[in-house]
């Protein structure tokens, strides 16, 4: 019995496993394929973190260091370090949407033909990582012209959380507003959260702590300045990632089985 | 007689396009929200966000009351840039459509500035009212002029955007990497003036509105620096949209 003789939602492990990659593998070919695209997810990042922090004035600002106490740093350092995950998250953010928008039609035929919609929501969202691992290699590597962080794989890895955190909460956007609504709430969102509200100089006010931007600026601030990674941030930035990836997998979902 | 009735047809082409783009933008209740509720969020939302920063030495205004001024120049250019970029990417077939049937690509262009500027200057009142609400402006109308200004700075960069990217992705990245440098260096939280931060589109309107707003002194260097970035911004949208957004197909 071949997959498109079963109805759909049976098909089993190893089908919906086949399904995923096939459908992961076509939407990198389709990314390799749109060059300009790759350039610009490359390029946009490094240009606004070297900028930034080329532009920023030489000055020093204190800074809380987990495990290191207050370290004095060069405010064009901070930001290199600090704006690294923002950049994950706008791109991750913008992936998440105009992923999601685009492959809502298709997949929900692929659907309708059988093919699982729990594989289809995993290829998607593997995408989304794939974009984020892209961005996060870049803007380490932008950040680095400024200023080596002490621990540039976690620092990665912050940045790789904040475009997979905005990545999802971009595909749940691109279920209930459209790409111009989309746009405009991932831009304000991460600039808010990362740029104001988590940025290091501000007092560190409650509502900064529930936002998807908390853990993943924590942890670049540890990965950046501090030889003694704590585990707290990357533990519950783990913990919101997989809250936050469960709820857009019901609703992904759930939206491609009633489409 | 014949100019006359030329010039006729063409206004009416243009309102009917203006009307029609209008409608089509207002015909979204999400549209209207982002107009109406996003301005309130923003300013509101960057003046609480900078209340919590220390008072900088190069900045002598309020971090809140700054964090607002920011919001509001960020809450009228933005959503105009996302105006003009869609409506250039999403109206490109048809206005090539529209060309190859006889149109005028510079009505049809000049239809999309209507709507694209009637948004800008909604967005710029509706922004203008939420800051007087924290915010007292020392020169009112120079102020809303600034925002204004702003606004149809950032609509004609996303259409000069949405023509040379006609895809919406790279042109969303395109405005929003550009919006975001833009917003942080007028932010205020960094003390910086330079050739390349003078070259960005808000830099002008955002020093205009901020010196209405806490000033109320009218920059003239500034107010010339806006408008020939909006000048030099439509005649790069004019060209590049007359000739590349399809000029070879018309």
């Amino acid at each position: 019995m071949t997959a498109t003789d079963r109805p759909a939602g049976e098909i089993g492990g190893a089908g919906r496993g086949r399904t995923a990659v096939a459908v992961f593998v076509a939407g990198l070919r389709q990314y390799a394929r749109t060059p300009v695209l790759l350039a610009m997810l490359a390029v946009f990042p490094a240009y606004l973190i070297v900028a930034f922090s080329r532009l920023t004035p030489e000055t020093t600002v204190p800074l809380s260091v987990p495990g290191d106490g207050t370290e004095i740093v060069a405010l064009s350092e901070l930001y290199a370090v600090v704006l690294t995950p923002m950049v994950g998250a706008l791109v991750g953010g913008l992936a998440g949407l105009f992923l999601v928008r685009a492959a809502r039609g298709a997949d929900g035929r692929l659907v309708v033909a059988g093919a699982s919609s729990r594989a289809l929501v995993a290829a998607r969202l593997a995408l989304v990582a794939a974009v984020g691992v892209l961005v996060a290699a870049v803007g380490v590597a932008a950040a680095a012209t400024t200023y080596v962080p002490e621990r540039p794989a976690v620092l990665f890895g912050a940045t790789l959380l904040a475009a997979v955190n905005y990545g999802l909460l971009g595909g749940l956007a691109a279920l209930v507003v459209d790409r111009l609504a989309g746009v405009y709430l991932v831009l304000f969102g991460t600039m808010i959260d990362f740029f104001l509200l988590q940025n290091p100089l501000a007092d560190d006010g409650d509502l900064a702590r529930y936002l998807p931007g908390h853990a993943p600026t924590e942890l670049a601030v540890d990965g950046g300045f501090s030889t003694a990674v704590s585990a707290a941030p990357a533990l519950s930035g783990l913990a919101f990632t997989a809250l936050l990836g469960a709820v857009t997998v019901l609703a992904l979902g759930r939206s491609l089985r009633t489409s | 007689m014949a100019t006359t009735g030329t010039g006729r047809a063409t206004a009416d082409r243009l309102t009917t396009g203006t009307a029609a783009h209008l409608r089509s933008f207002l015909r979204e209740p999400v549209h209207l929200a982002l107009l109406v509720a996003m301005p309130p969020l923003v300013v509101e939302g960057y003046g609480r966000a900078m209340s919590s920063f220390p008072e900088m030495p190069f900045v002598s205004t309020v971090p809140a009351t700054l964090g607002r001024v920011n919001g509001a120049v960020f809450a009228a250019a933005f959503l105009a840039g996302l105006i003009g970029l869609f409506q250039v990417v999403a109206a490109r077939r048809a206005d090539d459509r529209l060309a190859i049937c006889g149109f005028d690509r510079a009505t049809l262009l000049a239809s999309r500035l209507g709507a694209v500027l009637a948004v800008a200057l909604a967005g710029a009142v509706v922004t203008f009212a939420v800051l007087r609400w924290q915010v007292t402006p020392e020169a009112p109308l120079v102020a809303l002029g600034a925002l204004v200004l702003a606004g149809a700075t950032y609509g004609l960069l996303g259409i000069l955007l949405g023509a040379v990217l006609p895809r919406e992705l790279e042109g969303s990245l395109a405005l929003v990497f550009v919006a975001d440098l833009d917003t942080f260096l007028a932010s205020g939280l960094v003390d910086v003036d330079t050739a390349l931060v003078r070259a960005l589109p808000l830099h002008y309107p955002h020093e205009l509105f901020r010196a209405a707003v806490l000033e109320g002194s009218v920059a003239t260097a500034d107010l010339r620096g806006a408008v020939a970035s909006l000048a030099v911004l439509l005649v790069a949208v004019l060209l590049v949209y007359t000739r590349v957004a399809g000029g070879d197909h018309a």
